[in-house]
């Protein structure tokens, strides 16, 4: 690596949820900055990566933008086998989105990383007058499944940036030692020599 | 093959020489539309690939023109051998057959695609056997109903080529709309599948009718592609994908053990080739070379272009330290594909030999293992979800 650095992590981080929730945007949100009315449908999967900086950690997160037609279900354990970190997506106008998030929740608990720490995303939330499930209601449902929630538009930008902040700082926690599957320490000095680096830096 | 070790010394080189091709490429990106329509975004080499792609293209149109001359306007439905003809025509026909395959690897003009795609893919054969009210009798017959596939399809229009200055009106939604629904009626197991989106999207660039795009859709999932590609858990495309990753395991060996070394699993990028036949990975008119090729060669052709993508790179790929690397180097080489003879080339004249009963086999042996992990995997999930909510409650 070009930068020597002690807390230099690389997390893969996976979107899933239903099909017109909003990943992609959220993804070209947080990545580029941008958003467009009509994204292009996301076949398969996506990828990008974007490097955030947390407290004295740098955090490389490799994005897989999954597609959301249910049939691509069967490809998924692909894109989140490994994954440090999973959004899961649901429009907040969409009674259906966020029984499809819920499964996804399920199945990430059943066969994901034990450690992955997962975030639930409400999108949309600039639609206030179509909206169909209250903060509440999934608010109360992340907490009873370890999820953080938040709600997102990746239209206005709120809280899009803040979802993947909040992964960046929980995920050394989550994961603080050898080596947990999808999350690489890079250029981790010997073992001793770790902690006295950090405090001096 | 490589070890720890090795990618530790690769590591000084690789952002090294990354960049110079960064910088020799990207000094100036300029904005122009292709032969399709398509706006794309390349450097001043990419547009000046362009313009001489469009010049091939029109030579290549004078090549068909003198055939048509010398030999009659529809000389290239000649070329089956095996037919009940008389002796004496067999051998013209097998010459028409050598000379149609070369031809038609090297490009069939774009005024002559529709004519040319719909005769030899079996579209005018399928479209034969039922009465010609077919297609409007089922458009007809369908309108205004609303099945998941419907809603899912209305979803997907405005979010198909956004910015395509046809495909992206009212009129380019609403004809890609009829094409979509008519098929999602017309066999209710695929329904709608995303990736038939784009796939029907630029049918009905090239096709001169909506009718015949619909046709050339059935035509490519009935029977040029392998079954259950787009159909309920997409297990046509698992097996696609273990096929070819054994393919690229036993022609491009030293890529293969690279990209194993870094569980790199070569399905995160060809899921979409093989989905959507290229349309959303490669330049216009590089797709529709390679679909040219497909219409007439089959489904094989896939298998042939995906290694040729891999095997333009491998210098690249073997420098690659993070899956993200392999993708970014993937999908670079992807999109800058302008001239479709330099992919075609390797895919043909450089990975090697591959019949499509060959491939037939390598399927076969894939099916049981897709199966069953498909199966396995169902099952899991149906004994998690009891679990989850019994933890519940």
């Amino acid at each position: 690596m070009a930068t020597i650095g002690h807390n230099n992590l690389n997390a893969k981080l996976v979107l899933l949820g239903d099909m017109g929730a909003g990943k992609s945007s959220l993804v070209l949100r947080f990545v580029k900055g941008q958003f467009l009315e009509f994204q292009e449908s996301t076949i398969g999967a996506a990828f990008f990566s974007q490097t955030l900086a947390v407290n004295d950690a740098t955090v490389k997160f490799e994005i897989w933008d999954t597609a959301g037609q249910e049939r691509y279900h069967s490809l998924a354990p692909m894109y989140y086998r490994g994954a440090a970190a999973a959004i899961i997506v649901y429009d907040i106008t969409s009674a259906d989105s966020f029984t499809r998030a819920k499964k996804w929740v399920q199945e990430l608990q059943k066969q994901g990383n034990p450690n992955m720490v997962m975030a639930l995303a409400g999108n949309k939330a600039d639609l206030e007058e179509k909206r169909k499930v209250t903060a509440e209601e999934a608010r109360a449902y992340a907490e009873e499944n370890g999820l953080f929630f938040m709600e997102t538009s990746a239209k206005t930008a709120a809280n899009v940036n803040d979802v993947f902040h909040e992964i960046a700082k929980r995920l050394p926690r989550a994961q603080p030692n050898q080596n947990p599957a999808g999350m690489v320490l890079v250029d981790r000095p010997a073992e001793g020599g770790a902690r006295a680096a950090s405090c001096c830096s | 093959m490589f070890g720890t070790q090795s990618q530790k010394d690769l590591s000084l080189e690789t952002p090294f020489s990354r960049q110079s091709i960064h910088t020799r490429r990207a000094k100036i990106t300029v904005k122009f539309q292709d032969l399709y329509g398509f706006t794309v975004e390349g450097n001043v080499d990419d547009a000046n690939i362009l313009n001489e792609v469009r010049e091939k293209v029109r030579q290549q149109g004078k090549a068909w023109w003198a055939l048509e001359a010398s030999k009659g306007a529809n000389w290239y439905l000649q070329t089956h051998v095996s037919s009940a003809l008389k002796s004496s025509l067999k051998f013209s026909n097998l010459v028409n057959a050598i000379t149609l395959k070369k031809l038609i690897r090297k490009g069939i003009p774009p005024v002559l695609r529709p004519k040319v795609w719909f005769s030899l893919s079996g579209a005018a054969k399928k479209k034969s056997t039922v009465p010609d009210s077919y297609y409007n009798d089922l458009i007809i017959a369908v309108e205004g109903k609303v099945t998941p596939a419907t809603k899912q399809i209305d979803h997907d229009l405005p979010r198909t080529f956004p910015g395509h200055p046809w495909l992206d009106t009212p009129e380019g939604h609403a004809s890609l709309r009829r094409v979509l629904v008519g098929y999602s009626f017309r066999d209710s197991d695929v329904g709608y599948c995303q990736g038939l989106n784009y796939v029907a999207a630029l049918l009905l660039l090239v096709m001169k009718t909506e009718e015949d795009a619909f046709w050339m859709l059935a035509v490519l999932l009935e029977n040029v592609l392998v079954n259950d590609c787009y159909s309920n858990n997409l297990s046509g495309c698992h097996v696609e994908q273990r096929v070819f990753n054994d393919l690229l395991k036993k022609k491009c060996p030293s890529i293969y053990a690279h990209l194993e070394a870094l569980e790199f699993d070569v399905s995160l990028v060809a899921t979409e080739w093989f989905l959507c036949l290229f349309s959303k990975s490669l330049p216009s008119e590089t797709t529709l070379r390679v679909w040219d090729v497909l219409f007439y060669e089959g489904a094989k052709v896939l298998f042939n272009v995906a290694l040729a993508i891999f095997k333009m790179k491998e210098e690249e790929l073997l420098m690659t330290q993070y899956v993200g690397d392999v993708i970014n180097v993937i999908q670079n080489t992807t999109h800058h594909l302008f001239d479709p003879d330099d992919l075609l080339t390797v895919a043909f004249d450089k990975v090697g030999f591959m019949t499509s009963t060959n491939i037939s086999k390598e399927r076969k042996k894939q099916e049981p293992a897709v199966m069953a992990e498909l199966d396995q995997r169902l099952r899991r999930l149906n004994s998690s979800n009891l679990d989850v909510n019994s933890g519940l409650t």
